[in-house]
């Protein structure tokens, strides 16, 4: 590594090599150790001592406490619909067995004939016997 | 592509475990708060941010699968974008005009925090790609890949933006301590 490479490096990710991109660390602290390198990082860490005054506090208990109320919201709203889903689904299915087991009946199933049918005379060979039938007897 | 150690808490959080729903609030609101505080400057925003954060996480997490990017990522993507959109309406609301800054001597323990107050002046003083990258490298530690990764930018150009970024804040910086 250069001081070139070496001071880009520095202006870019500070003068801490913990931040630097993991392949350049070690060629990195191998430079560090000259004079060069010294003076760079101290210049790069006199901005991260700035940098590092500015501190965020902690979240407070009750940010903390919101957002877990929201989630246990959440999962109860989830449960929910996961189960209208279901019952939905349940629905839907017994709804196709019945239309599927309707289907099936009316297939396999004979067709019943009605009473009136069966004994009506007229569907025999001999029952029509009607007006011609008598004229052919004549003619005979 | 290295192991995310999130992944099999949000697969957890996703099932609807109570304790892993804790454990990854106790784990990731400090980074999202602190990534969120620093973007906008304001700590009751931010924490707006944090639960809006939190809500999406809940939304996604049964669903959510790892692509390219860690969920730490992903998480950190969320949160700047929530942040992008309540600076956006800043500006649209404030014409031009920098929120009024709190006067440092006024606070009780002013030495100690004058110098945290300056950084937070500087840091929203300077572009809001900048920022991002800073606070994303240089506070929530992540390493160049994520960051470039979360930002959606070629490490090269993260580079960029990183060097500028501090070129700016120790120019903004040095100005200060020369009004004095």
């Amino acid at each position: 590594m250069d001081a070139r490479r070496f001071a880009a490096l520095a202006q870019a990710y500070g003068g801490d090599l913990r931040r630097w991109p993991e392949a350049e660390r070690m060629a990195g602290t191998v430079f560090a150790a000259s004079d060069a390198g010294k003076a760079i990082l101290k210049q790069a860490g006199t901005l991260d001592a700035r940098l590092d005054s500015y501190r965020v506090d902690a979240p407070d208990k009750a940010l903390h406490s919101s957002i877990l109320q929201a989630a246990g919201r959440h999962l109860v709203q989830r449960r929910r619909q996961w189960f209208w889903w279901l019952g939905l689904g349940l629905a839907g299915i017994g709804l196709a067995g019945a239309v599927a087991g309707l289907a099936l009946v009316t297939i396999v199933t004979p067709e019943v004939q009605p009473d009136h049918y069966v004994l009506d005379a007229n569907v025999t060979a001999f029952g029509d016997a009607g007006p011609d039938a008598e004229n052919g007897e004549e003619n005979l | 592509m290295a192991p995310d150690p999130d992944e099999e808490l949000v697969r957890r959080v996703g099932a609807g475990e109570p304790a892993a729903v804790q454990t990854l609030v106790a784990r990731k609101l400090p980074r999202i708060l602190a990534l969120a505080v620093r973007m906008l400057g304001d700590a009751t925003e931010a924490e707006d941010v944090a639960q809006e954060t939190f809500v999406r996480i809940w939304r996604h997490a049964a669903s959510w699968r790892r692509g390219n990017a860690r969920f730490d990522s992903w998480i950190h993507r969320v949160t700047l974008n929530l942040c992008y959109d309540r600076l956006r309406r800043r500006r649209e609301w404030v014409t031009g005009d920098l929120p009024e800054m709190v006067d440092p001597a006024a606070l009780p323990d002013a030495p100690h925090q004058e110098d945290a107050l300056r950084v937070e002046r500087a840091l929203q003083a300077i572009a809001p790609r900048q920022r991002e990258a800073i606070v994303l490298v240089y506070y929530q530690e992540m390493s160049n890949i994520e960051a470039a990764a979360t930002l959606q930018v070629s490490v090269d150009a993260l580079e960029s933006l990183l060097a500028r970024g501090r070129r700016s804040l120790q120019a903004i910086l040095a100005g200060d301590g020369a009004d004095e």
